[in-house]
């Protein structure tokens, strides 16, 4: 371990207990990075890595005839992509631990400032249900503050997402789990991009909006040039099409922010939710 | 499933993993069972009946209530038993050891591949399954290894003559599907290099000097599957399910074809609604139509069924 390393081994360290519950540390804590995540959690590394994660302590815990708990601590770097990688598995319900949480088949999973905290039972039981929460308010406590969330948040409507779900990534492969747009990277997004996948309640009944914020405006024209051509082919310069389904689905550059709205009910439900958005962009 | 107007949404989804997208139900791909032969299940290993079909690709699955006990517990010799059915069904013989000489022989070295995941291993139940046929067709103790890290170093790996491949079958967070054509990521001096758009070219590592034209016969171990992901290692008890089968064939993609229709299957049964999986299981459409390896259009490949057809959910 060179010295940066047990530095950050160091601070996660310091925000994770010793013991709770009876559950109680056992072996060495195991401490990896953007390379050696791989070791430990294979491809789904790659989930952590499409948010710019920094490191990972991962801390094992142990008590006689009961299964085994891991705290897996992931510094993300920043707020913005601890919130990111929280809204990627929004499953569970509420713990309401951190600045959001979730439980769901023996595992607490929540956020707070720059970290994503994942609390896991080998086996789900009352007893180690109770204890995740045990050890999870310490972490909590530990880090101490809250972050910020991305202010791209702000561009969606807040009666648009109310009872839905926002989500904020930056890799193509994540939005189309979330949201299929096609195959390959249509809008470029990538690590310096920014989006927000907003949907509204009722499994996204009233549409799906998506606004990509892009580091230069030119970048934002080609990314909705390669988008109109490659998915909407007949929106036009209107930027407007009715889908097969009957829905509307339409698109728009505002400054360096493409936004598009796709199943929209109507036609001026699709124009109203892109005039409410463009007129958030500062 | 409710019929509804295709999108062209839903047209460039089913495109993405298409043709395995077309045994799964979906509104744009019909419901999936045209083509593919409903033969009858067989107890007590017989060979069921194969249509005159000509297909590219078979594999068999076989099914015992009794494989998993309480626990997830594996039982070895129900376990040895769907094994031989399933290996003499393949290669069309009613006595398993014949089938087994089909695929090695006194001269081979053989390298088990198995899967370690402590989660969701292999079982060392059907590692020995394997093991024993496999000595018992001639090949000496001493030339076959089971191993699933540092194969590139193992000695009876690095001179293997065979490959058998054998992993659970799971969902997986980046790949889409953890199954046989994934299990030899480990080959790859440097697996993540096959990540790029959720491991579309897994099939890649198949053309590796190690692995190339080795494997004889793949098993997809569907006793307690894996459906869906949570968390950082994408796993949780909760989704394990006891489907108590084995998919066996030669052709890895046709394996892992068939597995995914169980998957989607039971995640649709199991949300309640055509739930796709987290991450495009493209990887395996692409082994055919981009890589050749093998076959993952369901109307090509023959799906054999023996045993326990409760719960079967293709």
């Amino acid at each position: 371990m060179n010295v940066l390393q047990d530095s950050a081994a160091s601070r996660l360290k310091s925000l994770l207990p010793a013991e709770a519950a009876g559950w109680k540390a056992e072996a060495e804590d195991r401490l990896y990075d953007r390379d050696s995540i791989f070791e430990y959690i294979d491809g789904a590394g790659e989930v952590y890595r499409a948010y710019n994660f920094r490191e990972l302590l991962s801390r094992r815990f142990h008590r006689a005839g009961a299964p085994d708990i891991i705290i897996d601590l992931f510094d993300m770097g920043s707020a913005a992509d601890a919130f990111g990688v929280f809204t990627h598995d929004l499953e569970g319900e509420d713990a309401g631990l951190g600045q959001g949480s979730n439980y769901k088949g023996g595992l607490l999973t929540f956020w707070r400032d720059r970290y994503l905290v994942s609390i896991f039972a080998e086996s789900e039981t009352s007893e180690t249900k109770a204890a995740l929460f045990a050890l999870a308010r310490p972490v909590a406590a530990a880090i101490g503050r809250d972050g910020a969330t991305p202010a791209l948040l702000a561009l969606v409507p807040p009666d648009f997402a109310a009872g839905g779900t926002v989500r904020y990534l930056h890799s193509p492969v994540i939005l189309n789990y979330h949201f299929y747009v096609g195959a390959g990277n249509l809008l470029g997004l990538g690590p310096e991009t920014e989006a927000v996948l907003a949907k509204s309640a009722d499994k996204g009944r009233n549409g799906v909006l998506l606004a990509v914020k892009y580091p230069e405006r030119a970048q934002a024209a080609a990314a909705l040039a390669r988008f109109s051509k490659g998915y909407l082919p007949d929106a036009g310069r209107a930027g407007l099409v009715r889908t097969e389904d009957g829905k509307w689905t339409s698109f728009r550059l505002v400054k360096g922010v493409v936004a598009i709205v796709f199943g929209a009910p109507t036609k001026a439900g699709a124009a109203a939710l892109l005039n409410n958005l463009a007129e958030r962009i500062k | 499933m409710s019929r509804r107007s295709l999108t062209r949404r839903d047209f460039l989804m089913a495109a993405a993993v298409t043709p395995i997208a077309g045994a799964i139900g979906c509104c744009c791909t019909g419901d999936g069972t045209a083509g593919v032969p409903s033969t009858a299940p067989a107890s007590g290993g017989r060979v069921a009946s194969i249509k005159s079909i000509s297909f590219a690709s078979r594999v068999v699955l076989a099914r015992d209530a009794a494989a998993v006990g309480e626990g997830r517990k594996f039982n070895g010799p129900v376990i040895q038993k769907m094994l031989d059915d399933a290996v003499a069904t393949l290669f069309g013989e009613n006595d398993a050891a014949v089938a087994w000489k089909k695929i090695v022989g006194p001269n081979d070295i053989v390298g088990i591949k198995t899967n370690t995941w402590n989660y969701l291993p292999t079982g060392k139940e059907v590692e020995e399954a394997i093991r024993t046929r496999v000595l018992a067709a001639g090949v000496p103790a001493d030339k076959i290894a089971v191993a699933d890290q540092g194969v590139l170093t193992n000695p009876i790996f690095k001179a293997a003559t065979v490959l058998i491949n054998a992993r659970p079958g799971r969902v997986h967070y980046w790949a889409g599907m953890g199954s046989c054509i994934k299990n030899y990521i480990i080959f790859a001096p440097k697996p993540a290099d096959y990540h790029d758009d959720a491991c579309a070219d897994l099939a890649k590592v198949w053309s590796l000097p190690p692995v190339k034209n080795k494997t004889q016969l793949n098993v997809l171990v569907m006793l307690t599957p894996l459906f869906h992901n949570i968390g950082p290692r994408g796993f949780s008890e909760a989704y394990l399910w006891p489907y108590k089968g084995l998919i066996v064939g030669k052709d890895p993609v046709a394996v892992d074809a068939t597995g995914y229709r169980i998957i989607q299957a039971q995640r649709a049964k199991h949300f309640g609604e055509d739930k796709p999986l987290e991450t495009s299981a493209h990887h395996i459409m692409l082994a055919d139509t981009r890589h050749k390896l093998g076959t993952s259009d369901p109307n090509l490949i023959e799906v054999i069924k023996l045993g326990w057809t409760e719960d079967i959910l293709i």
